[in-house]
């Protein structure tokens, strides 16, 4: 393992110590529950939005707090879900008026210690509604899930929720942006290698030098299937395809865009992606109003990416233009 | 009226420790007959962590306590265990929330709460062959005694330790449909499940604590270290 490193189990915190140093004015963080939280706290005129998760994904959750986005997010260690106490203490820190809502990816740790702490707020008379997000099309059940695993499509649920929030729609609205979000977002991924958490020390699976995993998870998770590497337009075609096909989306569709790295890869592989995915894109039929490439929701070092398509309406077109600002600029 | 007081319900925390703690190498083996061997380190994780922070958790009332031990449950015991377990604590705590004394009522309805949690969690139902197996017929017997005109807490105590054991027993022969064990299929029937286990045995290292004579039956009460 050659890594930058100190005490493996010190990773988390130290990255996070240098994410909140880096953004002074932008966010606060709280050692204890590594929970990263917005400059100022909530408002409570507006609905506050949550996240965490296991680390390793960045800069997905704590990378994705701040105005217009997330109004608190915490860590677990590496891959593995937050503490009960640490999601109940970024609901309280992040408890509005106006009520909170958390936003999940559907792994079955996040969701039981998300539950806990939603039920737990709740007996403290926080008003707290939850949202499983399930994106990924690969796999219906997976290792660490019942259902479809949530990954990328991650990013415009905390979009369009953030930019509702802002503008002063209530908890039950919000909410309904989140589902309306999920319904019209899909994606899948494809892993070029493996990747290795620091306190493991060794790769989370084994891939030979010429194969990729076609629908891997962001854990490392068996996808759909494994193959012989091939051309960077064919890998993409797989990917569209599965994602267009899922919904469907339909010809005349107004579309985001996005290439997400996992980590490992360059930005100009994803652009040689993101080429071929626009063109597919428009032949379907379909107008890419928005794009996204770059770093959205990763795993570690692992080379890949995940290609992801949201259909859009005119309301969500107005929630992704509107303004954001979080620790990993990326709009 | 029959109460039970904090004090008392801590003296059960503190004994439940020294149980989990005591027997993590045999439920860690127990475990090992059909599920991955790691139930008894799980659990002791966890409530090491309670028996070292004892004196820094909130004692203000029953509920307060509580709600901290659930956190520490969920959050050190490993597996499925912490947030099952700390679901149990956790609905324990709601009911009880301000006060510094339960009735056996109200203690029988903390523990009805806790099924309920646990099962909402985990999806499980009697005789799927986890410890739900143990905590409903416990949970029958106490309804049983808040009938009677006069409680008496020790008979109470002793009663639910011999339908935990009788539990054991009675699910040996089944094929779990939860947990862990569920993934090997047939190859549980047989076994003891080892959450049903810990149940009989700190019901009855409570019997122990609290002075109550009764004789274990169950041979793996028996085994148990000492």
């Amino acid at each position: 393992m050659k890594k930058f490193v100190n005490d493996p189990a010190q990773f988390v915190p130290e990255f996070m110590k240098g994410i909140a140093q880096a953004n002074p004015d932008l966010l606060d963080y709280t050692p204890e529950f590594q929970m990263i939280t917005r400059k100022g706290g909530p408002n409570n005129s507006k609905v506050s939005i949550v996240q965490g998760s296991g680390s390793g994904h960045e800069p997905a959750h704590v990378m994705a707090v701040g105005p217009g986005m997330l109004t608190g997010a915490c860590q677990g260690a590496v891959f593995a879900a937050p503490p009960v106490d640490a999601c109940y203490e970024t609901i309280k820190a992040c408890a509005s008026d106006a009520g909170v809502l958390v936003l999940v990816n559907n792994y079955q740790g996040d969701r039981m210690a998300w539950d806990m702490a939603t039920e737990m707020a709740t007996a403290e008379d926080i008003n707290v509604k939850q949202f499983w997000i399930n994106d990924d099309v690969a796999v219906e059940d997976s290792l660490y899930t019942v259902g479809r695993r949530g990954v990328a499509g991650n990013f415009f649920v905390i979009k369009a929720c953030g930019a509702a929030a802002d503008q002063g729609k209530s908890l039950d609205e919000v909410y309904a942006i989140a589902e309306k979000v999920n319904n019209n977002v899909r994606t899948m991924g494809v892993a070029l290698t493996s990747c290795i958490p620091p306190a493991k020390g060794t790769p989370i699976f084994e891939l030979g030098d010429d194969e990729i995993e076609v629908g891997v998870g962001i854990h490392g998770e068996p996808g759909r299937r494994r193959e012989k590497i091939h051309s960077a337009d064919k890998i993409t075609e797989e990917l569209f395809e599965a994602v267009s096909k899922d919904i469907p989306f339909n010809s005349g569709d107004r579309i985001a865009l996005m290439i997400n790295g996992l980590g490992g890869t360059p930005i100009t592989e994803l652009y040689v992606m993101y080429a071929k995915a626009h063109d597919l894109a428009e032949q379907a039929g379909f107008t890419v109003v928005r794009n996204y490439v770059g770093e959205y929701c990763t795993s570690l070092e692992m080379a890949g990416a995940s290609l992801t398509i949201l259909r859009l309406d005119a309301e969500l077109e107005a929630l992704l233009d509107a303004p954001a600002e979080t620790a990993a600029r990326i709009f | 009226m029959t109460e039970i007081s904090q004090s008392q319900i801590e003296r059960a925390i503190q004994t439940t420790c020294k149980t989990v703690l005591r027997n993590e190498l045999y439920f860690s083996d127990l475990d090992g007959l059909a599920g991955d061997g790691d139930f008894g380190t799980s659990l002791a994780t966890g409530y090491r962590v309670i028996q070292n922070d004892w004196n820094d958790i909130d004692k203000s009332n029953i509920g307060a306590m509580l709600l901290k031990i659930s956190m520490l449950v969920s959050k050190h015991v490993g597996g499925s265990s912490g947030p099952i377990w700390g679901t149990g604590f956790m609905k324990a705590a709601m009911l009880s929330k301000g006060k510094e004394a339960v009735t056996l009522q109200e203690l029988t309805d903390m523990l009805g709460s806790a099924i309920e949690g646990i099962q909402a969690r985990g999806g499980a139902k009697l005789g799927d062959k986890t410890l739900l197996d143990a905590l409903i017929p416990v949970h029958e017997t106490l309804k049983g005694h808040c009938a009677s005109a006069n409680p008496d807490l020790g008979r109470a105590l002793c009663d639910c330790a011999d339908v935990a054991e009788k539990a054991i027993e009675e699910t040996k022969t089944l094929v779990a449909h939860r947990g862990r064990a569920s993934q090997v299929g047939e190859r549980s029937a047989g076994t003891p499940d080892p959450g049903i286990v810990s149940i009989a045995v700190i019901l009855n290292d409570w019997c122990k604590e609290f002075g109550v004579e009764r004789t274990a039956t169950a041979a793996e009460v028996l085994n148990q270290p000492a």
